[in-house]
């Protein structure tokens, strides 16, 4: 079973379903080993000018970013302009035409402009562009995003950088229910367990940057994310105990119910 | 600080005199020499000529002298539309209501000075070297003067650094670029990457200082200077002809792992090499970072 569990995305094709995040880590050697130990084949990245005079090393400069499949995100764009030369900057920059689109629409809570994410979404699809949209947990807008054309949807768990878990799990569970694409879960995963339970739910994945990066050992914590992601794996495919494609089947004893000495 | 003088020219507002200063081309410096009751004559005649800023730089004179020199010296600068500044004296500018001061690396810092002038005056520092020419972008100040160019009797302690010293400011300022030190012509320091050319002898030891000025004016003003542009976000310069490579090349960034953008397109990284830094582009070199 394990050899045939793969995630295709666009050209990529992952054994590992955790994407790992590539930024707040406290040095770059910490981020080296966070990824050595998740085993993640996908890291993302973030696209931002060059320093011209002085210092321009970064927290990548401990990574070989030819041996991982690369997901540059439009963080910092707020229109869907900005997002689209951010996704054009990027391809140039590393010759993948995979982009996570990531609109923001309000800036307290940095949660995506749904507009401006779903046009940004139509319009680098049609320019040939491997698409994963970061998206609140609204579920029509979900299936808009695939019908447009998606490689997966990335619905959040919660704010970006929050840590708060799942915080709407009927939403996220009818978006993995319905979604014609890979569905990964992304932002405000804070620990494992998170993970574990959205991949419990039938999740293609999870993206995870804070809940590891600012983890008081965040070697240790990516290790224990991908422990989490592969157990909620393993628990979808081996389909659980009272859950049907219907929803949970009511209670029941789990000893027989005869033969019981106390008559 | 009174912003009108005398005779009712007003003062250029802070924006008004950086404007003037990144069109400026002439820079006359006073010499120490000529004496007292000459000078002003010959800044009339300089202005007159084309000189489009003036630096009274006189050390021996007594303060109240040297105010009353400044004061007619800003006014005449002010009615020929040149901009005038004061060496070294932050006292003297303000007294003097100049329009800004020149600074040199021995003289008051260049925040303290900006702390106490305020934020219209120009304020600018003489650079000997590369390092001085880089660490001055960090300060608050408006141009940067790069020499002495050749050995010259008005500061017989500066060791000349060429035109190389005039390159290698123009190449990491995102301010002007005066060029200084034995110029006795318009055109070479101009096409080194200097936005300006700053005489002393060649204007004040001049039989005609009118016509000097008149001459070095046109020879800075018809040379091919090198071309501003905007290199992620900041203002910059590239020398004519100069490869979008060559650009990259200078700033020790390797092509691989950048991609590069010049007024709002991506250029492929094959065509690096062959594509020339249009005039007055706007680029952006990107790489990646951390992010989630």
């Amino acid at each position: 079973m394990e050899e045939e569990d793969r995630l295709h995305l666009g050209s990529a094709e992952l054994r590992s379903r955790l994407i790992h995040g590539t930024g707040k880590f406290p040095s770059a050697e910490v981020l080296a080993q966070s990824i050595a130990a998740s085993r993640a084949e996908m890291i993302t990245l973030a696209v931002r000018r060059l320093h011209l005079d002085g210092d321009r090393r970064s927290e990548l400069e401990g990574l070989d970013l030819a041996r991982y499949h690369l997901l540059p995100n439009t963080a910092g764009a707020r229109s869907a302009e900005e997002a689209i030369r951010l996704a054009h900057l990027a391809r140039a920059a590393g010759l993948s035409d995979f982009i996570k689109v990531e609109v923001v629409g309000h800036e307290a809570t940095l949660l995506p402009d749904p507009l401006a994410t779903f046009e940004a979404t139509s319009r680098l699809v049609a320019e040939g562009y491997t698409v994963l949209p970061y998206t609140s947990d609204d579920v029509a807008l979900s299936l808009r995003l695939a019908e447009a054309g998606a490689a997966a949807v990335m619905p959040g768990a919660a704010p970006i950088g929050s840590t708060l878990g799942v915080l709407n799990p009927h939403n996220i569970r009818l978006i993995i229910q319905e979604c014609p694409v890979p569905v990964i879960v992304d932002a405000g995963l804070g620990a494992p367990s998170d993970a574990l339970r959205v991949m419990e739910w039938g999740a293609a994945g999870v993206l995870v940057n804070t809940g590891i990066a600012r983890a008081q050992n965040p070697v240790e914590m990516a290790r224990a994310f991908a422990a989490a992601v592969e157990t909620g794996r393993l628990a979808h495919r081996s389909g659980l105990a009272g859950e049907t494609s219907q929803g949970r089947q009511g209670f029941g004893a789990s000893s027989p119910p005869a033969g019981l000495p106390l008559g | 600080m009174a912003l009108g003088d005398l005779d009712g020219n007003t003062a250029l507002g802070a924006e008004q005199l950086r404007t003037r200063l990144r069109a400026s081309r002439l820079y006359l410096v006073t010499d120490d020499l000529s004496p007292l009751a000459e000078v002003p004559n010959l800044v009339e005649a300089a202005v007159a000529g084309g000189a489009d800023l003036v630096q009274l730089r006189r050390k021996r004179e007594p303060w109240p002298e040297l105010v009353e020199l400044a004061r007619s010296l800003q006014g005449t600068c002010r009615r020929g539309g040149a901009i005038f500044l004061v060496n070294d004296h932050v006292d003297l500018a303000l007294a003097a209501g100049a329009d800004g001061m020149h600074l040199g690396q021995g003289d008051t810092a260049v925040e303290e000075a900006r702390g106490r002038l305020g934020p219209r005056p120009l304020i600018g520092l003489s650079t000997h070297t590369p390092e001085q020419s880089l660490k001055a972008q960090q300060l608050p100040l408006d141009y940067i003067a790069a020499g002495p160019v050749r050995a010259t009797p008005t500061k017989p302690e500066g060791i000349a650094v060429g035109l190389q010293q005039v390159s290698a400011a123009a190449r990491v300022s995102r301010v002007p670029v005066v060029a200084i030190g034995g110029l006795d012509e318009g055109v070479s320091a101009i096409e080194a990457g200097a936005d300006m050319v700053a005489v002393v002898r060649a204007v004040c030891a001049a039989p005609d200082p009118l016509l000097a000025a008149t001459r070095l004016r046109a020879e800075a003003a018809g040379a091919t200077p090198w071309r501003w542009i905007s290199l992620n976000g900041e203002p910059r310069k590239s020398p004519p002809g100069e490869a979008l490579l060559e650009l990259l090349a200078r700033l020790g960034v390797e092509p691989s792992g950048v991609a590069v953008e010049v007024d709002g397109a991506i250029v492929p990284r094959e065509r690096l090499a062959t594509m020339v830094v249009p005039k007055g582009a706007v680029i952006e070199v990107v790489h990646f970072v951390g992010g989630g």
